[in-house]
């Protein structure tokens, strides 16, 4: 456990901030944001971050490692990330996409999951490692 | 107590270090755990180059993917 110090120190500081960065996000949605451009970064800033956290912390709490591989489970991240940030948009109030839009990016999709598949099990799966969850 | 006494008791006391020669070979299981974390590293599979090539032409052949996909990255 004492290898990469400094990337568990760096994993561990940069936790608390996307937390706020939660709460700004909910207050934000319920109160407004002015300016168009916070909006839009909203989801890549503050949803994406977290949810991949969640996503990891879900593979772990459900002992998922025998049944199904990391790189598999990541890949999988894409196909929820899209819907929410289209409920998300919504709520924002930003009428980026519509549906008309979704399926004409389509094509997207089966490259976000394979850039996700391989970020999942060669990067996350590192870190994983230097925690020691692997 | 006299320190020949002290002396005598704790040569009875500490087992006898021998010649400092080792039981058995320590290095095979120094190999073995050097191969084990060698194992526990994912490797870049033909399969893995595969997606990267995929993604890559992909990208290459429709630039428009990109703002798509560090959106959300």
């Amino acid at each position: 456990m004492n290898r990469h110090p400094y990337v568990r120190a760096y994993m561990a500081g940069v936790l608390l901030p996307n937390w706020l960065l939660l709460v700004v996000l909910v207050g934000l949605t319920v109160y407004g944001i002015p300016s168009p451009f916070e909006r839009i970064i909203m989801f890549p800033l503050i949803v994406v971050p977290n949810l991949w956290g969640a996503w990891n912390t879900l593979y772990i709490a459900m002992a998922l490692k025998r049944r199904l591989p990391l790189g598999l489970w990541g890949a999988l991240l894409p196909l929820i990330l899209l819907p929410l940030g289209l409920v998300l948009q919504r709520l924002l109030g930003l009428e980026l996409f519509g549906w008309r839009d979704v399926v004409t990016a389509l094509p997207l999709l089966p490259v976000a999951m394979g850039v996700y598949y391989l970020a999942w099990r060669h990067i996350v799966g590192f870190f994983n490692r230097v925690v020691g969850m692997e | 107590m006299t320190d020949e006494k002290i002396k005598v008791l704790l040569k009875a006391a500490l087992p006898v270090a021998g010649d400092g020669e080792l039981q058995r070979d320590l290095w095979p299981a120094m190999l073995q755990h050097i191969g084990a974390v060698e194992a526990r590293r994912v490797r870049f599979t033909p399969w893995d180059w595969v997606i990267a090539g995929v993604v890559a032409a992909s990208i290459f052949i429709s630039p428009s993917l990109i703002p798509g996909l560090l959106y959300q990255l």
